[in-house]
């Protein structure tokens, strides 16, 4: 895949070009996460074919998802929205007797109710986000300290909702991003709204983590997704964070919506279905090569694609936090256990 | 206190006694006051005197509208767990009887919706996340749990049920669900990973997600549940909501009563010959374990004394098999280790670490079990589940269903009771208690990953199985009361 801005993709399709519709999605609410915008994107998708059977919708919509992810570098969150809206499709296409129906018309019917409830979607998406945040406020008591990282619109909500409460004090460390990382905005964004809510804020790099763990009484993260062992894919240092806060016996948490849940299985590091560059090993000879190849190699950031870098740089990797890391996983629908991730999916899947 | 009888000394026979006679609301007063005295302590006399209080409560309910029943219950539930937070099984008591309203309700509905809904929707009720949200929807419906629970019991401790057993089959819905997996695959579809997808319950709030938006830490009904109840109470008038609830609520104390031969009808799958087992402070459902593994088997008990709060109890159950005033169990059937032909050690508290590495399995008994796994018991647990840990001994927690709560450990602080230092140091002694703080916690945390296993009436659980027993226990709109 070559190089490409947005307009140039939406004049070189024709026919419904779903990657444009889905960067388009992106950059018009940065509150949107990568799963329901892809959802959106594959419901435009379906609005503006002509489909009218199953199996066509069914072939569209494998058509476009496989474009979709083709086209960016990181597609762990994206696939979880994409699998989820074609999961929920075949489940109810092929069910018509579990909808209140006449027999002929419930095609029609199931696609009408998408097409006119697009909006709802990302309603409920953006509500859940909110609702976990109910949930996960209980978590935060007066006078602890929260060590957090990332950009992660979750935890920022889940902060804020704390903050809200009056009779709360909190303080939170917040494990900035590199610079040139493409989440560092989010980052900034939400230790300045933290400080504007009157929640002392400390930034620390990365390398301060374990120095400051003893002052800290827990550890909440965001997730790009959680896989099926009850692991989760985030943001390259999350890893650590977590075997620190395990090693000093800390809770370590983890808030994402259930559309995150993705079903992927990796056994280490390694596994991850995607092509990141961290370990780089080099001799004298290759660094001082130009590195025009590397351009080629991806393109696209992990999230909001308004950027004009296009590499899954290191800085913009992810890492894999196992499972046994993990103290609970703050979903809309509870608190759940590692262990109920997979029960999540096995329900949905089989 | 305004009864008319005579209490002689107040406690759970005092109170179920004069229950029988006194009206409602001097009763949730005089349960309260007891509550607030700890004339009322520990989980079983709590959960027995709470689903007692909530029947008469359920039974002298005026009218038939569900949605006032689940704000009278709740009302209560709430003096009830503020008169004293700690002891979490009240809670748990009055979450499950809500959830029997809703489960009334929701199986009388069920029919209902789907004659009348609306056909120009595509996704009708059943469908709706909204409609029996969360969790506990789809897990309840296939939950190996239910079926197990279904199961009639170990034919030797029938025959020690001093109810009627034959009770806890007879209504199908509540314990014993007996829902085929064909048809739960049907109802499968309420996923809350499809959350995002349901059609809004009400046509009219086409954009506005009205359920799922409304945070359920309010504690509230939300304003569609209300409206669905009320719904329900107009529309159907031909059955008797009172009447349901108050068996089930019956059911509970079936359940109360017989959780610890069920639990005991375990013991022989955990506890072979000549194995030592450690256990701690007084507990009348490890006593019944082990005393059903000791019908088969010769084992040894180490008896850990629990000093300073409950050595007397410990003691008078080694000695004659019962905690001192203990009304509510079957006296007939009660008789010590030592009688059953076990060979018993008492070991002080501190001695546990040193005799650790000769023990095959550490039996507990609890106070509570949370969420996540972690359980409330007596002190000296913690250091006795880390002792074990360390020597590699399997820790086995027994506790009945009841005792489970949806309640996460947010703060520790909260849930650890300090009791009476004077047991530690006598107050006689002024010298000492002037110049040095003496602190006697009645209980400890123990995190879930230092628990092996959990045996409860339904059989063994891995910690990380329980979020699973209490979504099928619990509905999430309950949790905070």
């Amino acid at each position: 895949m070559d190089l490409r801005t947005p307009t140039t993709e939406k004049t070189s399709f024709p026919a419904f070009d779903i990657v444009s519709t889905y960067r388009t999605i992106l950059a018009s609410d940065p509150d949107l996460t990568m799963p329901v915008a892809a959802i959106e994107a594959l419901v435009e998708a379906i609005a503006n074919s002509t489909v009218n059977t199953v199996a066509e919708t069914l072939d569209l919509l494998t058509y476009h998802t496989e474009i979709l992810k083709s086209s960016i570098p990181n597609p762990i969150s994206l696939s979880a929205g994409t699998d989820l809206f074609q999961r929920y499709l075949v489940t109810t296409l092929n069910r018509p007797a579990s909808l209140n129906l006449g027999p002929e018309d419930d095609f029609r019917a199931i696609r009408n109710h998408l097409l006119s409830n697009g909006r709802l979607f990302v309603e409920r998406a953006k509500a859940s986000r909110e609702k976990i945040a109910s949930f996960g406020k209980h978590f935060i008591r007066d006078g602890a300290t929260v060590l957090t990282n990332g950009g992660s619109r979750v935890v920022g909500a889940l902060l804020r909702r704390a903050a809200d409460s009056s009779t709360m004090r909190f303080k939170v460390i917040y494990v900035t991003s590199p610079e040139d990382c493409s989440d560092a905005q989010g980052g900034n964004k939400i230790v300045a709204d933290l400080r504007a809510h009157n929640v002392p804020v400390a930034t620390i790099p990365d390398s301060a983590v374990a120095y400051s763990l003893g002052k800290v009484d827990m550890v909440i993260v965001g997730a790009e997704g959680v896989v099926e062992n009850g692991g989760i894919i985030s943001r390259l240092g999350t890893y650590q964070m977590g075997l620190l806060a395990k090693s000093k016996g800390k809770p370590f948490y983890v808030v994402a919506e259930s559309h995150k849940f993705v079903r992927l299985y990796p056994l280490s590091q390694f596994d991850l279905p995607i092509d990141q560059k961290v370990l780089d090993f080099k001799v004298a000879e290759d660094v001082k090569k130009p590195n025009a190849e590397k351009l080629t190699e991806d393109e696209g950031v992990a999230d909001l694609n308004t950027f004009t870098t296009t590499h899954l740089r290191a800085a913009d990797a992810v890492d894999f936090t196992p499972p046994d890391l993990i103290s609970g996983i703050i979903t809309e629908s509870g608190v759940l256990t590692p262990s109920a991730v997979s029960e999540e999916l096995i329900k949905i899947w089989f | 206190m305004s009864q008319g009888t005579v209490i002689v000394a107040p406690g759970l026979s005092s109170f179920l006694k004069s229950l029988k006679t006194t009206p409602v609301e001097p009763s949730v007063e005089h349960f309260i006051s007891l509550l607030k005295r700890r004339q009322i302590r520990n989980s079983r006399p709590c959960a027995i005197a709470t689903t007692a209080l909530l029947l008469r409560v359920v039974g002298e309910f005026k009218g038939r509208d569900a949605a006032k029943l689940v704000k009278r219950i709740r009302e209560v539930g709430r003096q009830l767990t503020s008169a004293q937070p700690r002891e979490v099984v009240v809670g748990n008591i009055v979450r499950r009887v809500l959830g029997l309203v809703r489960e009334v309700v929701d199986e009388n509905i069920d029919g209902e919706t789907n004659a009348t809904s609306d056909p120009g929707h595509p996704a009708p009720a059943q469908h709706d996340s909204l409609h029996r949200p969360l969790l506990t929807s789809s897990i309840s419906q296939y939950s190996p749990l239910k079926h197990a629970a279904a199961e009639p019991m170990d034919a030797s401790f029938q025959s020690e049920a001093t109810s009627d057993s034959g009770d806890i089959s007879k209504r199908p819905p509540l314990l014993a669900s007996h829902t085929s997996y064909a048809a739960s695959a049907g109802t499968g579809l309420t996923q809350s990973l499809f959350g995002i997808f349901s059609q809004p319950e009400t046509p009219s709030a086409s954009n506005t997600p009205t359920g799922q938006q409304s945070p359920i830490g309010k504690g509230m009904l939300t304003s569609l549940n209300l409206e669905r109840l009320t719904d329900f109470s107009k529309s159907n008038t031909n059955f008797d909501l009172k009447a349901e609830v108050m068996d089930g609520i019956r059911e509970l104390q079936d359940e109360l009563e017989q959780s610890d031969d069920l639990i005991a009808a375990n013991a022989l799958d955990h506890i072979h010959s000549n194995e030592i087992i450690l256990t701690h402070t007084a507990s009348t459902s490890v006593q019944k374990f082990l005393l059903a593994a000791a019908r088969k088997r010769k084992f040894t008990v180490v008896h850990a004394e629990t000093f300073p709060h409950d050595h007397t109890a410990t003691h008078g159950i080694l000695l004659t098999g019962k905690k001192r005033e203990n009304s509510t169990v079957d006296e007939a059937d009660w008789k010590p280790l030592i009688a059953a032909g076990i060979e018993v050690y008492v070991i002080p508290d501190s001695h546990v670490y040193a005799i650790m590495s000769r023990v095959n399995k550490v039996i507990l008994a609890t106070h509570t079990v949370l969420a996540n796994g972690g359980l409330v018991a007596a002190a000296g647990a913690h250091m006795i589940a880390k002792a074990a840990k360390n020597h590699q001994v399997p820790v086995v927690v027994v506790s009945g269903v009841y005792k489970l709560s949806p309640v996460y450990p947010f703060d520790l602080d909260e849930l650890i009771e300090y009791g009476d230092a004077s047991s530690v140091v006598p107050y006689e002694d002024g010298d000492f208690v002037d110049k040095v703080d003496v602190e006697a916690p009645l209980f400890d945390y123990v995190p879930a990953d230092l628990v092996d296993l959990y045996i409860t009436n339904l059989g063994g659980h891995a910690p990380s199985f329980l979020y699973r027993i209490v979504a099928d226990h619990y509905r999430p709109e309950d949790i905070t009361l």
